[in-house]
């Protein structure tokens, strides 16, 4: 079978229509997948979509996620299944959309100064809390220095240290000003800084507003019960007209096979955390009874291997293990084709920053032997290469009782071996794992991880730095450390893009992880929802649309 | 009997002090950074400040031995602290949130099991080798060796999803119990009524039994005033052993079933790294374990006459 899912070759300059992007990689994915099911999917829902009639008032619709959702605060909730619930309590400033597109939201329009210094936006009026008093410009400076304040424990006070003062000229109007250039700012900290109202939250605290949230979104809080499930209503008076459903509840169902369950009974309109790949396949294929969305994952599957690693640390050995390395026979066999290829730490969703022309690595164990001559490393008499009397041997460690992902580390040993590489397997928790790595005492590892393309922005502050929080493979790069500074404050697109593909380049050829594949991102809905986008690249912000949606009678 | 109370009392509370000591280690063993967790997986700049800010919140910045000392100071007065993950919210309330869940799930189960495996094992016992013997046996080894997690699932499929009959998960209703019920209910039974026969068996084969027979007392008087008393005895042990387990042992089954009880909030945070939250849950339980054995253990002496003589000679 001919594995061929690279991004079509126009996808860099951006001049590829998406959905015709999302069309033809979709068609290329149904011929790799063993099942065929995706081929006619994205037709096949169009034709469901312009069927439908007009919107019908009324009903609730149910989603089903893996985890509780721990807290109602803007300002920590993190991960996909509590920001789901954030999509329908807020709002910010602006809003990234299913298409990776900057909408206005709170604010209807915005100027940025030539020096990228100045941030000025006018605020829509009008716009209602849940308990019914406006939004204006003081609420937007109370949320920007409270949730920026480290002091606050929010998780997302980083995202505001470029701030350096907030100004209110008048209730409709706040302009930010930067103490640097920050290209991230709209993308990351105006889509990310949810708006709370000044007078409820100070009165009542943070404490208390993170279990009795008031937000301006198309849906208020009814129910919250974390570990069981949160149940929204609908927001009669928000600003973009009340939503066509009544009731928007998230049920909590840690099981996968039971999400699946729930989704097949009809209990449940979507899952906000996928199930098993087989399931997301048949969902897909059954085209009658739900509507599904497939795009690529953000996060890279990929195996880190420690660059401080004294064997691991050689270019050519990492190399090496890339050509050793049947990737496409991954995405087959262990993820039944449903995956793109990676090329480098960016998915080819992010069509905008997307760098095509990077060094490859085609199966070729020839090439991985000889890389591996090359830096010394010579046959030993027991199939294990070694050099000066040590063997070259590591160990991958694999996140404790991970079904879907181990057997990737099992094909990739055997493979390994044929060229005379020793990994052994090895298990302990994700959060073991990661510690292990920063320490020095994990050698490898294998899981997903986002290397770039948040809300599709191409920067990964804790990931490729040197000094990155998450930089799990300890890789030091004093080129790609330039170069995320200076695509940081380069407020040009197209400049800025310059700056990321050299380091998609540079992520590709010094190989800090073996880079596999980015899973497909399933986002399935029953037919009886209408009223959903025609496409998306980044499917979990269709959540973001859920007032538009309504539910066929 | 005053002594012999104290003493025990005296222990119990040595006891809970140490697993106090074991547990706040154990949990801090876990490998891993639950700030990491705390901010998740995203891409967006994260400043020293705030992380420094966020482990000084949660006291993560101070000594282990000052960290063990004010958990302490405040588990005497009653107040497990507030969560990590769940931020800010009181442990106390998470745990008498899911507490009823849990006990009730356990207690119906129990009720079942007792109700169905006595009479059962009792006739099996006294019926040894006949069809219904073997039907017992057989099944309650089916019981025991079924994963629960398998016959969960399974049972999802078949009335959730085939017949319809019931909700596949949670808690929306009183229907949500009936399935996660019957599977604790099919272990605890086969258990007991595994028990409940062995015990039977082994007394119908006692001189005391042959001595009423000889004396000419039916069969009836002779199972239900001698032999059933008697065989009741370690059954009892093996119920208050499940009591004393009444809040844990079911961390799959909530899992499978979605449901909010204890098992699950102590599975999710020893994996969220929610250091009070598992702390908590595993003092309350082992506090229950020790009352429980007290408990019984003070019953024991009450009922039976030498170990009351035991007691009263030390």
């Amino acid at each position: 079978m001919v594995y061929s899912r690279r991004p079509p070759s126009g996808a860099r300059a951006g001049f590829v229509r998406r959905r015709d992007f999302l069309k033809r990689s979709l068609l290329m994915g149904a011929a790799a997948s063993s099942s065929g099911a995706l081929l006619s999917l994205l037709a096949s829902h169009d034709e469901a979509q312009s069927q439908s009639s007009t919107p019908v008032r009324g009903g609730t619709f149910v989603a089903v996620g893996h985890q509780e959702v721990p807290t109602l605060s803007p300002g920590k909730a993190v991960g996909n299944v509590p920001l789901f619930i954030m999509y329908q309590l807020y709002d910010g400033l602006v809003d990234v959309d299913e298409n990776f597109e900057v909408q206005p939201a709170l604010a209807e329009s915005w100027e940025i100064s030539d020096d990228g210094l100045t941030y000025t936006f006018k605020l829509r009026k009008g716009v209602l809390f849940h308990d019914g008093v406006e939004m204006t410009s003081e609420d937007v400076k109370y949320t920007y220095e409270f949730y920026g304040d480290p002091e606050s424990g929010s998780t997302i006070s980083g995202q505001a240290a470029d701030i350096e003062s907030i100004d209110t000229p008048d209730p409709y109007t706040v302009v930010f000003t930067l103490s640097q250039p920050n290209a991230t700012f709209l993308r990351i900290t105006a889509t990310n800084y949810y708006i709370v109202p000044k007078h409820y939250h100070e009165e009542v605290g943070e404490e208390v507003f993170e279990t009795r949230p008031i937000g301006t979104g198309a849906f208020k809080l009814k129910e919250w019960r974390p570990a069981e499930f949160t149940e929204l209503e609908a927001f009669d008076d928000h600003f973009r007209g009340r939503p066509n459903i009544d009731i928007l509840r998230q049920e909590i169902v840690p099981e996968a096979s039971v999400r699946a369950i729930a989704m097949e009974t009809g209990q449940a309109d979507t899952m906000t955390w996928p199930p098993l790949i087989e399931d997301n396949l048949r969902f897909a294929a059954d085209t009658e009874n739900f509507t599904t969305f497939v795009s690529s994952s953000l996060s890279v599957n990929h195996f880190p291997l420690n660059n401080n690693h004294p064997i691991l640390s050689d270019k050519r050995v990492r190399q090496a293990m890339m050509y050793a390395f049947d990737r496409p026979r991954q995405i087959n066999d262990v993820q039944q084709g449903a995956a793109t290829l990676a090329t480098s730490n960016l998915s080819p969703s992010l069509v905008q920053w997307f760098e095509a022309m990077v060094t490859t690595y085609d199966y070729n164990p020839a090439k991985a032997e000889e890389l591996l001559e090359e830096a010394g490393w010579t046959m030993g008499s027991d199939g294990i290469r070694e050099k000066d009397g040590q063997k070259l041997t590591f160990t991958c460690t694999t996140i404790t009782g991970d079904q879907a992902r181990r057997p990737q580390a099992e094909i990739l040993q055997q493979q390994l071996l044929a060229v005379g590489i020793d990994m052994q397997l090895s298990e302990a928790p994700i959060t073991a794992i990661q510690t292990g790595l920063r320490n020095n005492t994990v050698d490898a590892s294998l899981f997903n991880w986002n290397y770039g393309g948040t809300n599709g922005d191409p920067d990964a502050p804790t990931t490729l730095p040197s000094d990155g929080r998450s930089n799990w493979s300890n890789f030091a790069n004093a080129r790609v450390d330039e170069l995320l500074k200076l695509g940081r404050q380069e407020v040009d697109p197209e400049r800025r893009a310059e700056y990321y593909r050299e380091i998609q380049r540079i992520v590709a050829d010094e190989v800090p992880f073996l880079f596999v594949m980015y899973w497909d991102w399933f986002n399935i809905f029953s037919s009886r929802i209408k009223g959903l986008p025609k496409s998306a690249l980044a499917g979990d912000f269709i959540y973001k649309k859920l007032h538009e949606i309504w539910i066929e009678a | 009997m005053g002594r012999y109370l104290i003493a025990r009392l005296f222990q119990g509370i040595l006891v809970v002090l140490l697993i106090s000591l074991i547990t706040f280690i154990i949990v801090r063993l876990i490998p891993g950074d639950p700030v990491d967790l705390l901010l998740g997986e995203g891409q967006v700049p994260i400043t020293e400040a705030q992380v420094e800010a966020i482990r000084r919140q949660w006291g993560l910045d101070r000594p282990l031995w000052e960290q063990y000392l004010t958990w302490m100071g405040k588990m005497l007065t009653g107040n497990f602290g507030t969560s990590i993950i769940r931020t800010g919210v009181p442990v106390n309330r998470m745990i008498w949130e899911a507490v009823p869940v849990t006990a009730l799930l356990n207690l119906l189960a129990l009720g079942i099991a007792i109700a169905v495996a006595i009479p059962a094992g009792i006739i099996a016992g006294a019926r040894r080798n006949s069809w219904f013997d073997y039907l017992l046996t057989g099944g309650s080894t089916l019981g025991i060796a079924l994963p629960n997690f398998w016959l969960g699932l399974m049972l999802i499929v078949v009335f959730g999803v085939m017949l319809r009959w019931l909700p596949p998960f949670g808690l929306r209703s009183w229907q949500g119990y009936i399935l996660p019920v019957v599977v604790l209910a099919t272990e605890q039974m086969a258990m007991l009524a595994r028990v409940m026969r062995g015990a039977m068996i082994e007394i119908l084969n006692q001189d005391y039994i042959k001595t009423a027979r000889s004396k000419g007392l039916s069969d009836r008087a002779i199972l239900f005033g001698h032999a059933v008393p008697n065989a009741l005895l370690p059954v009892v042990t093996v119920i208050g052993f499940r009591i004393a387990f009444l809040l844990s042992g079911t961390i799959i089954i909530e899992s499978v079933f979605a449901l909010p009880g204890i098992g699950r909030l102590l599975y999710d945070s020893v994996f969220r790294l929610d250091y009070q939250v598992a702390q908590a849950i595993v003092m309350v339980l082992s506090i229950l374990v020790v009352v429980v054995n007290l408990l019984t253990d003070l019953t024991y002496a009450a009922i039976d006459p030498r170990l009351r003589l035991l007691a009263r000679s030390r």
